[in-house]
């Protein structure tokens, strides 16, 4: 079989089920590890179509960008910082 | 005109694989007279595929070896006494006669007034013996991840950071690009790590990571947009290449045409100053600041992983230095003096390796300097200085580059 078509089905494939981990997963570390998996992957499909560039710029740019999204991901959804319970009765 | 060492990493090793795989098939011909089935492995590993492939695994070794051995345990060894002798004492001077074992214990030698070269070795092989600790309700797949993700995106900057233009992994054509995208990596897992910890001080470490991020990285990325209208390339042999000519002659002195002397001047100490963030030296190492959060990031790390967390930002630094030097101090150009000819090889006097190491090593001595000799900012003064001093500079450092290029300068 082609190598490039048996890279494509596995770089789809880790992008589909990232995408979908990405939204269910109830962890933001998880949720935020996944996002920066389906973005690299997507990385690794344009990198198979032979523009190389891009896929560099993709890395350069989604990788300084998914910590910046877990932040407001942190701000926004009011997530338990910490599994102890003395910090959650401050509030 | 510069000549390197090794002109062809990959060519020079594979020497070296092809006769340690033919020591190997004679062996297993010979061994084949009694095993028959020996004879076909031993042809089918002296095949020209199989040399090639077993290649990269020695090519990407020496590079590990070279990188991580030697280099980041010289570049502690020199930061731990050049710090020492900042601070007016000698630093660690245990020798190698202080070992217990039969060569070094000799009675007659000092043991305490060595160089202390070999004390990371033995503070290595302390980590390695310590326990890998998880913390309680630390999410523990993340908290495992982010050294393996940080200590692997570093080493990925050295496939493409060439230290001649011979001795390098691989060159892609964006090599510059790649640098940067591979030193980008590293804050996502500084970040996974302060939150899958499950401790308060880990966490702001980690947050300010993610909020320092954002202050450097954008003017990081300016600069080599500035530095790319005088270059005109994304290649870091191309950025090198224009560099090896002579700017002006004073005298008996030939200045070269270096970015640092002209319109990158600006762009050149700006992408200092953000790299100095990027590797978290003293002045903006507040994700670690260690006399507010214990540790800051690392803290809940024990044994080996936080050694790798800890010795990685060494390594990061002389690839930080690295690449200063390859665009705006002219990469590993200079002059050789004499070439020798050992067994018909030319040996050049002073090969490229030596002049970049030169460079990269005071590099990392400014550095060193400057981060034990200032004190520790505060996270919203390294926001402020980020946001309103250096990306303002650096968009006058496009400016200038610009104007510049326009010119013909």
């Amino acid at each position: 079989m082609d190598w490039e078509l048996v890279a494509f089905l596995v770089l789809s494939v880790l992008e589909v089920v990232g995408s979908i981990l990405v939204v269910t997963n109830k962890r933001l570390v998880r949720a935020a590890f996944w996002l920066a998996m389906t973005l690299v992957t997507i990385g690794g499909i344009y990198l198979l179509f032979g523009s190389e560039f891009i896929f560099l710029i993709q890395i350069l740019v989604y990788a300084g960008t998914v910590p910046i999204l877990f932040v407001f991901g942190l701000m926004l959804t009011r997530t338990k910082i910490m599994d102890e319970p003395s910090t959650e009765e401050g509030t | 005109m510069s000549q390197p060492l090794v002109p062809d990493l990959f060519a020079t090793c594979k020497v070296l694989t092809g006769a340690i795989l033919w020591v190997v098939q004679q062996i297993l011909l010979a061994l084949g007279a009694v095993i028959p089935p020996l004879k076909d492995l031993g042809n089918w590993l002296a095949s020209d595929p199989v040399v090639s492939a077993v290649t990269w695994l020695v090519v990407m070794t020496v590079m590990l070896l070279w990188a991580v051995l030697i280099n980041l345990l010289t570049m502690m060894w020199v930061e731990r006494k050049f710090y020492s002798r900042l601070q007016d004492r000698y630093g660690i001077m245990v020798s190698i006669w202080s070992l217990p074992i039969w060569p070094f214990n000799r009675k007659d030698r000092p043991t305490h007034k060595g160089w202390g070269y070999l004390q990371n070795v033995a503070d290595g092989m302390k980590l390695l013996q310590k326990e890998n600790l998880t913390p309680r309700g630390a999410d523990s797949a993340m908290f495992h991840m982010a050294p393996v993700l940080i200590a692997s995106s570093t080493l990925m900057i050295f496939v493409a950071l060439p230290w001649s233009s011979g001795f390098v992994v691989a060159k892609p054509d964006l090599s510059l690009l790649f640098i940067l995208a591979a030193f980008s990596i590293a804050p996502f897992g500084i970040l996974i790590a302060g939150w899958s910890a499950n401790n308060k001080y880990t966490l702001v470490g980690g947050m300010r990571a993610a909020a320092q991020l954002m202050a450097y990285e954008i003017p990081l990325i300016l600069c080599v947009i500035a530095l790319v209208f005088t270059t005109g390339s994304l290649d870091v042999y191309e950025i090198v290449a224009q560099q090896e000519r002579t700017l002006v002659t004073l005298g008996p002195l030939a200045i070269p045409a270096w970015n640092l002397f002209g319109p990158q001047a600006l762009g050149a100490v700006v992408f200092a100053v953000a790299m100095m963030a990027e590797m978290e030296r003293i002045p903006f190492d507040i994700p670690e600041a260690e006399a507010e959060l214990v540790e800051g990031w690392t803290t809940e790390y024990s044994g080996m992983r936080f050694g790798l967390l800890f010795g990685f930002k060494w390594l990061r630094m002389i690839a930080g230095a690295g690449l200063i030097s390859i665009l705006y101090l002219g990469g590993w150009t200079g002059p050789v003096f004499t070439v020798v000819q050992v067994a018909g090889i030319p040996v050049p006097i002073i090969p490229e390796e030596v002049w970049f190491m030169l460079r990269v090593y005071l590099l990392s001595v400014v550095f060193i300097w400057i981060s034990w000799s200032v004190p520790r900012i505060r996270i919203d003064q390294i926001l402020q200085l980020g946001w309103k001093r250096l990306i303002p500079l650096s968009l006058l450092a496009i400016l200038l580059a610009a104007g510049a290029s326009l010119v013909g300068w």
